[in-house]
């Protein structure tokens, strides 16, 4: 087993040798050998239960900040209600007065109250929740897009199998070939920017031909995995360049009416954009959204971010509902940590890992349903405790990953999807 | 003249401790006989250049060496790369080079050749100035026939502009210098910063100042520092240990630390010293007059103006003061049983277990104080004696210069002994310490090491091998500097003239005295005019727009006298502001060059990225950078294009970009693509496309 799993130096020289193969702008490379894995899984009779493999695609959208828990997913009555008291929802428990139209949503998702973290720092949570691992000085560990395509293979032929949106990549390969790393869309409205070349195909053909033979000399002498990694990204991107695909990134051709439903901002156009993605046949797309370190005036910091959360997020699950991919489809809600049930000096909450909350929708998620609770005030967990590692893994279960399977980095460390965490089998209906 | 040879003869001895033995050493004898065993370093000017064991440099008049020494001098090759400007440089580069040499050895690994001279300028213009040479500085450096060559170019570049831009760089990825924060604008802070660079104070003069700092962001830049996390005191502390004295104790903000030495306690302990520190909203002195501003301001009718006028006193209101009380107290979820949920934190210095003689300790007694806590803190961390000041600026300048450091990662040196090379890494702190916190001079030496002049590292490392140094590694420019390198490839030199200063400007504009016996009414005219201000810069958000004011003052001056004042304004073309990176906005906005190229976010420390992506590489190759370096107005161009044959033109673009001229396959394949209908426009892409520019070598 570990023969296939271990990035050996072996097989990451295959690896950059098929890339090298690939000729410049025609060539296509299926699969990137994931089938082999794929094969190998259903071969040694693959883990089953429910849920399991039922998502086809990720939406993770990540909260950067410190989501407050009790002014969003977890409601509280009492000293530490915040600045807008709790609403009602289509399902049996209410969400935070700004969610209005999350409210109505209320029978496609499931939350869990019960998410715990251990680290107060924004970077070092945002690394945990996102890759499940702590970050170290050492060794950089991949997202769950960058696992899937190791275990499942590129989900298309030419475009990437995982995108980040409004955010940069941050090494969300990991130890995994740079090639795995995601697709960064900075900014939605303008998508895939350059994508055009101003030259013309005769003239670009002679460009690159040229390129080949004047750099020759210095990729000769300098093989390092660096200046490789950067020669596969010219292929990659000269293949990309000649592809009709890329018109999955022009959100122009959305009706009007759909971008003004996800909302006009940043985070609204994302979401839209990570649908159609989806339908595109990209597996995995993280949109992130900023604004949530409320220290001052949370009241005005949920006017803004929390409603731009609940309007893109509530048309998201509406869209992927109506176009039946919500089904195939998981999308998920999550942050660094919560904020503090009490208000501090500044009308703020300050940084709370100890008790948050995450939200779950499609590829096999129950709807209308509540894993674990935080106590009263919002401070601790009180039931169903829940980290990083097993919100990671619930996702990678859901994605039909192997969570168990331990792969070697290349450093010949052993990691698994979501660190040896437990999938929340209970929110999967 | 003879007790002086001997002289020197017996100190040269008296250094025994480093010992280089991979040179060529032979006996001189001078006209009276007395003799001297060194390694020919060269001659020069009827001086001959010959350097001991320990490393020290003596220059000899050639006419007092025997007769045979003297023939010589004339024949022998001379060892090494040319002759140092001063002997105790000499010296000190060599001993990090025999330290260099010994980590090597002990591992069995050779170190890398020698790099050329075309290597050499490429590197060190990068390294100490941000930028690549120009093809004139280039070929001033390469027809340079002087054996000094070398350390007479690294001296030029320390005393550059193009220096204070680079470091100033480092540095705001370092500490997440960004122009918004806190909803203020931030341009004193990078003024006060530059300026530290410029007139190159002492390291742990900087640090002190901004951990001491007082007063308005608007009156002190150095205030930046704490204000940048202002209601944040406890992130705060954890960048302040992690960054200037590599503590990793970021897990002990919340726990205790699961490998090191540091307690959750022990965090609270040193967050303590800055429990009197207010940084949020002034309240002393100053506040006494913002209470009757605010009051002024509920009197004010319109309200679009009380509302710009409560930003304008809200950047005022920005700045640091002591109170006299330290209300640090334990978190709520306080677990261990020495102390409970919600205590106050006696403040306390954490110590390091190899730390024997605590010196540093010596001389920061416990305070009744309070307000003078952060000046004991700032007295033992940048205390000479602290155990890790002077190591983290050096590991930390160390891989400035040669790409990774001799302790990975750079905010972590718990454990110096983890290093790959401790001996070294210990040297270089008491180096740094010798040389007084002087950057400038630490580099200097650095530069003038064998190790830093041999060539780049080109093979792969297998996985998890220890980086011995065998010379600098293979770098990917930052981004600021192949965002500087572009734009002398389109202006050359003259990129480095333009400056900001946007503090003056901003301070200027937006400050207003709260002086109790302000009127009213002078207060009201105040505000006024730093409302009208803060149009300038964009409101509340948004980049303070160069582009435009660019715009606007080059019409101004050129209507003045016609003619293009580079100091006031850079040139701008295609959108493209043709400037130093550190006088563009901190950081630039998403989309631009060097934000695809990995400039930080300024939002994590250290977190530039040398990382390639397809939108970067999409960028590279259709992006505005590669069609302004190709226009026939680009420097590049305007230069190849005057060269009168095809070899001469290709020669010309080759020292533009690679600072080298090309091998002959190379100038033939690009003769015959000229040939072939392509353009120069068309070669400036191909070249700017290669692997060849964008790495260091």
């Amino acid at each position: 087993m570990t023969l296939h799993n271990q990035l050996d130096p072996i097989s990451r020289r295959a690896f950059c040798e098929r890339w090298a193969s690939a000729a410049l702008g025609v060539t296509v490379l299926h699969g990137l050998g994931g089938s082999a894995f794929a094969a190998e899984a259903a071969q040694s009779g693959a883990p089953s239960g429910p849920g399991f493999g039922k998502a086809k695609n990720v939406i993770f959208l990540q909260m950067i900040g410190g989501m407050t828990h009790i002014d969003t997913l977890d409601p509280k009555e009492g000293p530490t209600q915040g600045p807008k008291a709790p609403i009602k929802t289509k399902a049996d428990f209410q969400l935070g007065g700004t969610m209005e139209n999350l409210a109505k949503q209320a029978d496609k998702f499931s939350i869990i109250r019960s998410m715990t973290s251990k680290t107060g720092v924004h970077a070092a949570g945002q690394y945990v929740i996102r890759n499940g691992y702590e970050q170290r000085g050492t060794i950089r560990h991949p997202n769950i897009g960058a696992w899937a395509q190791h275990f499942l293979g590129s989900s298309h032929k030419t475009l990437p199998s995982n995108v980040c949106v409004n955010r940069q990549p941050q090494n969300g390969n990991g130890f995994f070939p740079s090639s795995f790393s995601p697709l960064p869309i900075l900014d939605p409205d303008v998508g895939l920017q350059y994508a055009k070349s101003e030259a013309s195909p005769d003239q670009m053909t002679k460009r690159l031909a040229m390129l080949e033979q004047l750099d020759a000399g210095f990729r000769d002498r300098f093989q390092t995995s660096e200046v490789k990694s950067y020669s596969q990204f010219y292929d990659k991107t000269i293949s990309i360049m000649s592809s009709t695909d890329l018109e999955a990134f022009h959100l122009d051709d959305e009706p009007e009416a759909l971008k003004e439903k996800y909302g006009k901002n940043k985070f609204g156009q994302g979401c839209l954009l990570a649908r159609r993605l989806v339908e595109k046949g990209i597996r995995y797309i993280e949109v992130a959204k900023g604004g949530w370190d409320m220290h001052n005036n949370i009241d005005d910091g949920l006017d803004e971010h929390g409603t731009e959360l609940d309007v893109a997020l509530s048309a998201l699950l509406e869209d992927l509902k109506e176009r039946g991919l919500l089904e195939s489809t998981l999308v998920v809600l999550c942050s660094e940590f919560g904020r503090g049930p009490k208000l501090n000096g500044n009308g703020g909450r300050d940084h709370h890992p100890k008790v948050f909350s995450t939200l779950l929708a499609g590829g096999g998620i129950k709807g209308g349903y509540i894993h674990g609770s935080s106590d009263k005030e919002g401070m601790a967990v009180a039931d169903k405790q829940v980290s990083p590692q097993d919100f990671l893994s619930t996702i990678g279960w859901s994605l039909g990953l192997p969570i168990d399977e331990v792969v070697m980095s290349p450093s010949n460390r052993p990691f698994t999807v979501g660190d040896k965490g437990k999938a929340v089998m209970e929110v999967f209906a | 003249m003879k007790t002086h040879l001997c002289l020197l003869l017996a100190s040269a001895l008296l250094v025994t401790g480093l010992q280089a033995d991979n040179e060529v050493y032979r006996t001189w004898t001078d006209t009276q006989g007395r003799k001297l065993e060194a390694t020919f370093r060269g001659i020069e000017n009827g001086n001959v250049f010959l350097q001991v064991r320990n490393g020290y440099v003596y220059r000899l008049s050639l006419d007092k060496l025997s007769a045979v020494d003297q023939e010589a001098a004339k024949t022998l090759k001379p060892e090494g790369l040319g002759i140092p400007s001063d002997p105790n440089l000499a010296q000190a580069a060599a001993q990090i080079d025999m330290l260099v040499e010994a980590g090597l050895k002990k591992a069995d690994q050779k170190p890398n050749p020698l790099a050329s001279d075309e290597q050499f300028v490429r590197r060190v213009f990068l390294d100490l100035a941000g930028r690549i040479p120009t093809r004139e500085e280039a070929l001033e450096f390469i027809n340079d026939t002087s054996l000094s060559k070398r350390a007479k170019v690294i001296d030029r570049l320390l005393d550059s502009e193009g220096y204070r831009s680079h470091l100033f760089n480092y540095f705001a990825d370092m500490l997440r210098m960004a122009d918004v924060a806190q909803k203020a604008r931030f341009y004193t802070y990078q003024d006060w910063l530059k300026g530290q660079i410029a007139e190159n104070v002492p390291w742990d003069k900087v640090v002190h100042s901004m951990m001491t700092a007082d007063g308005k962001l608007l009156e002190n830049g150095a205030t930046g520092y704490l204000l940048r996390d202002a209601g944040m005191r406890l992130d705060n502390l954890s960048l302040t240990l992690s960054t200037f004295i590599g503590a990793n104790v970021s897990c002990a903000q919340c726990h205790d630390h699961p490998f090191a030495d540091w307690t959750q306690r022990q965090f609270y302990e040193m967050a303590a010293f800055f429990g009197a520190t207010e940084t949020y909203g002034a309240k002393g002195n100053a506040g006494g007059g913002m209470q009757g501003m605010r009051k002024l301001i509920a009197s004010l009718d319109d309200r679009r103006m009380q509302q710009q006028a409560k930003n304008v006193l809200r950047v005022n209101g920005l700045a640091v003061e002591d109170s006299s009380t330290n209300d640090l107290k334990l978190p709520d979820d306080y677990k261990y049983p020495d102390a409970k949920p919600g205590d106050l934190v006696t403040p306390k210095l954490i110590t390091w277990s190899d730390d024997k003689a605590k010196k540093a300790y010596q001389g920061v007694q416990t305070t009744k104080h309070d307000e003078q806590l952060r000046e004991q803190f700032a007295k033992w961390m940048t205390s000479p004696d602290n155990p890790r000041f002077g190591m983290t600026i050096a590991n930390r300048m160390w891989k400035h210069i040669f790409g990774v450091g001799v302790k990975e990662p750079v905010s972590d040196i718990d454990d110096p002994n983890a290093s790959v090379n401790p001996a070294l890494l210990h040297h270089l702190a008491h180096e740094m310490v010798r040389f007084k916190f002087d950057l400038k001079q630490f580099l200097r030496v650095l530069c003038n090491t064998q190790t830093y002049q041999r060539e780049a590292t080109s093979h792969e490392l297998a996985d998890n091998t220890p980086y011995l140094f065998p010379g600098p590694i293979l770098r990917r420019m930052t981004a600021e500097q192949a965002w500087d390198s572009c734009a002398t490839l389109v202006v050359g030199a003259d990129v480095d003239k333009f400056k900001g200063h946007r503090g003056e400007t901003y301070a200027k504009a937006m400050n207003i005295d709260f002086s109790q016996d302000a009127s009213p009414d002078v207060v009201k005219g105040q505000i006024e005019n730093a409302i009208a201000s803060m149009r300038q810069f964009g409101g509340g958000k948004g980049d303070g727009n160069p582009k435009k004011n660019a715009r606007k003052k080059r019409m101004m001056k050129q209507n003045a006298d016609n003619e293009e004042d580079l100091t006031l304004a850079p040139p701008v073309r295609d959108g493209l502001v043709l400037a130093r990176a550190s006088e563009l906005p901190q950081p630039e906005k998403d989309q631009h060059f060097l934000r695809m190229f990995g400039q930080s976010d300024r939002q994590i420390a250290d977190s530039e990225s040398e990382e390639g992506s397809i939108p970067q590489v999409l960028m590279l190759m259709n992006g505005e950078a590669q069609r302004v370096i190709g226009q026939n107005d680009s420097l590049v161009v305007k230069t190849a294009s005057a060269q009168k044959t095809q070899e001469q033109q290709v020669d010309s673009l080759y020292l533009s970009f690679f600072s080298r001229k090309p091998k002959p396959d190379e100038s033939a394949n690009a003769i015959a693509g000229l040939n072939n209908g392509m353009t120069m426009r068309d070669l400036t892409w191909v070249l700017f496309n290669t692997r060849e520019f964008i790495f260091v070598e």
